[in-house]
């Protein structure tokens, strides 16, 4: 595989003009993603049908809800008039399928004396459910049955603090190690990438597809690295190296990203599907309580390795030759390029290293939640935030904002911003931070309008 | 295969509705980002401004539909003054950062369970359009009858749709037209192309940079407005960053600062969409299959094409990026 990405590069690398290498580029990617997608989805069945499910109602240690599929239920499937249309029984992931002739009002029915032993329906959950003819939206018409009790929190709030903490720790590192490249690319050639999402979730793709085609997540995830960082040297030598060569304005390479961000997320829509799926390895761990707080094994490795991945980035710009080159173009491309430093190179260092670590976040959230064709696309705001409030352009400005971000965003929940809006405190403190201090917490005071 | 019914579909786009609403908002965008130079990233959330403005006087107030008109661009003003106080007085690209983030915000807010009183959550907000279909049955187009000749026929509902919302079109095309050719607009396009000039002159550019993203909000309020009305309901995801970049897509291949860009832009758009819609649609018609792999079927055509609008979208910024009628100096603004 990675032979062939390869090798189409290289193919790539003897043509010339700009557009027409990216276009190439885009052929190569769209031709990686389609041989790793090589186990194809079955085809949907033409006519319309119901799709049962049972679930056992469980949570996770975050307190998520982790339903579990029930197998071997028998459901029936009676039309209005109370003839029996068809039967089945639930596969082991607690679904079955079937066909009825057309779009009108049935009854779904589930023998309860095949749920597994002392299983019963939830108190909310009818053994027989109506299905109308106008609910259903697409040919497959879901209905869902839940057994056990249903599940609400009920843990003290020093643990709920604690856990929120918890949580907000670990988006904060991978909204910190997506960002990093996001904040020098700006910082170094004042391009706002607005595809730099499209490289997150690119990672979990990668890693997904080689994950369901049976390499271990262990294996996957640095392949998917390796991936994510080719994808950004390809981005930055086959077009945006050659975009400001050729003196395309800093707008218009803007609106290329958007024009990238667009494509990108519609070849995932269409490779991967538009639900969301978890990798196969490290899924339905139980947590372990450390203090306060529930954690699985996986989160934990997750939040260590995003902190130790953070510490070495740190170090690398803080002691490296290449990481005081790095800040140097970052802070001022012309002084730097002429103390000999070459930039274009320090560029090129960054769009692979930036990449890779938005790969490797990548990874990491699709780890920490699951993999979907807009992971990326819905991080990208809370970065945008998050290297904001850092110092647009900044490094480690990136890192520390970042990190806020996520912390803030998890925790706002505990003062009352219901969990779908707490995207929202992170506009609040990107428009206080531009009203107050645009250049950023650790942005130097300068002149930005 | 129906090569015919392939471009009757993209001649009824290229004049369709789609088209006239996106128009309505590419004018708008265009006196922001072709003529002043503003990157605003965010019409979509201006254009939820309109639509659950005239969403909400019916069902939530319940006070005449035509408030609306003003209640969305109430909105509409108050979410260019929240964008652009913070923004304006920095760096171009602060204002797309501000933009994106707050209309992702509207969306998520419009559709949450919490305000689910004010803006009717995930279902959106339906049942207020009937005062406004009430104008174009009194004025003789019944709703089911048909008008309109060879493959121009439409509903009486889609014609008054469509009367109305390209009439939007043209006054608002004129207005901006005409603004451009004042001294008013003048300075927005110095502003454009260097604003430390226009400040040397005596001119508070960031009061005029705050015009102009109030007048181009407002303008896309209406694009909204035309498509809660046309539709006769609001839907939240309707107003995804997506509609914003494709909204930007059409006016860039129209070309920007050009006030015949900014409507032929995404009346193209829409012909482009459709034209690749149909025919994939007709190629596909069961699933490509290359050994077990699917390569594509047909629930895969949507992505599909918005993937070769987004290719289109670069390509046109590569080698074409004053689009159609734009002219090449006035996309080479640097924005910094």
């Amino acid at each position: 595989m990675m032979q062939l990405v390869v090798g189409t590069f290289q193919h790539l690398a003897g043509r010339r003009r700009a557009g027409q290498t990216l276009v190439q580029l885009v052929v190569a990617v769209f031709v990686a993603l389609v041989a790793l997608a090589g186990v194809a989805a079955p085809a949907s069945a033409e006519g319309e049908s119901i799709r049962v499910q049972v679930k056992d109602q469980q949570r996770d240690a975050n307190g998520k809800a982790n339903n579990q599929p029930v197998a071997g239920v028998s459901v029936t499937v009676l039309d209005g008039s109370g003839a029996e249309i068809g039967t089945g029984v639930t596969d082991d992931k607690g679904a079955v399928l079937i066909e009825v002739p057309g779009r009108a009002d049935y009854v779904v029915r589930i023998d309860e004396g095949t749920l597994p032993d002392g299983q019963a329906l939830s108190a909310e959950s009818p053994a027989e459910q109506q299905v109308s003819a106008d609910s259903f939206v697409t040919a497959i018409r879901t209905v869902n049955f839940f057994i056990g009790a249903s599940q609400s929190e009920s843990t003290s709030t020093t643990e709920r603090i604690a856990q929120r903490f918890a949580d907000g720790i670990r988006l904060g590192l991978i909204i910190a190690m997506c960002s990093v490249g996001l904040s020098l690319i700006f910082g170094t050639t004042g391009l706002t990438n607005f595809a730099h999402g499209e490289l997150v979730t690119f990672g979990a793709m990668i890693a997904y597809f080689l994950n369901d085609r049976g390499v271990h997540v262990l294996l996957a995830a640095p392949l998917a690295v390796i991936a994510g960082g080719m994808l950004g040297y390809s981005f930055d030598r086959y077009g945006f190296a050659r975009f400001r060569k050729r003196g395309i304005g800093l707008i218009s390479q803007m609106v290329i990203t958007l024009g990238l961000s667009i494509m990108l997320k519609n070849l995932y829509l269409w490779r991967f599907g538009g639900r969301d799926k978890p990798f196969l390895n490290y899924t339905n761990q139980v947590g372990t309580q450390i203090g306060p707080i529930t954690i699985t094994l996986r989160d934990l490795t997750v939040t260590i390795l995003a902190a130790i991945v953070l510490v070495v980035v740190a170090l690398t710009l803080q002691y490296t030759r290449l990481g005081k080159a790095t800040r140097a173009v970052s802070d001022n491309v012309d002084l730097a390029s002429s103390t000999g430093i070459d930039s274009s190179k320090v560029i090129r260092i960054i769009w692979v290293s930036g990449a890779a670590l938005a790969a490797l976040g990548g990874v990491f959230r699709g780890l920490d939640e699951s993999v979907s064709w807009d992971m990326g696309t819905s991080l990208l705001f809370l970065m945008f935030a998050g290297i904001t409030l850092g110092g647009l352009g900044s490094a480690f400005g990136a890192l520390v904002g970042g990190f806020v971000v996520g912390v803030l965003v998890e925790t706002s929940t505990l003062l009352g911003v219901p969990t779908e809006l707490k995207a929202a405190p992170a506009l609040v403190i990107l428009i206080l931070i531009l009203l107050v201090r645009p250049q950023g917490i650790l942005g130097r005071a300068q002149r930005v309008g | 295969m129906d090569i015919g019914g392939v471009l009757e579909n993209t001649i009824l786009q290229f004049i369709g509705f789609n088209a006239c609403y996106y128009a309505i908002a590419a004018i708008g965008l265009n006196v922001q980002f072709g003529f002043t130079g503003l990157l605003n990233f965010g019409q979509a959330a201006f254009m939820a401004a309109g639509a659950y403005g005239v969403g909400q006087t019916v069902t939530i107030f319940g006070i005449s539909l035509w408030w609306g008109v003003g209640i969305g661009i109430a909105y509409a003003v108050f979410l260019g003054l929240l964008m652009g106080m913070p923004t304006l007085r920095l760096r171009a690209d602060y204002l797309a950062i501000v933009t994106i983030a707050s209309a992702e915000i509207v969306r998520l807010v419009v559709r949450s369970v919490k305000f689910r009183d004010q803006f009717g959550g995930t279902d959106g907000l339906s049942g207020f359009a009937s005062a406004y279909q009430g104008v174009g049955v009194d004025l003789g187009l019944q709703p089911a009858g048909e008008y309109g000749f060879w493959i121009f026929t439409f509903s009486g509902r889609n014609l008054w749709n469509l009367l109305v919302g390209w009439s939007l079109v043209a006054i608002f095309g004129l207005i901006v037209w005409r603004l451009m050719k004042s001294p008013w607009g003048r300075v927005l396009k110095a502003i454009r192309e260097d604003e430390d000039a226009v400040r040397s002159l005596g001119k508070n550019v960031y009061s005029y940079k705050m015009q102009a993203l109030v007048l181009g909000g407002v303008i896309g309020s209406f694009a909204g407005m035309m498509l809660a009305l046309g539709n006769a309901n609001v839907q939240p995801d309707n107003f995804s960053r997506d509609l914003t970049f494709f909204v930007l897509t059409g006016l860039v291949i129209g070309g920007v600062a050009k006030v015949t860009g900014s409507i032929v832009g995404p009346m193209l758009f829409w012909a482009i969409y459709a034209f690749l819609d149909s025919l994939l649609r007709e190629l596909v018609d069961k699933p490509v299959r290359i050994g077990d792999f699917t390569l594509i079927q047909s629930t895969d055509i949507g992505s599909v094409v918005f993937m070769v609008m987004g290719l289109l979208l670069i390509l046109l910024m590569v080698y074409r990026p004053q689009g159609l009628f734009g002219n090449k100096k006035e996309m080479a603004f640097e924005g910094r």
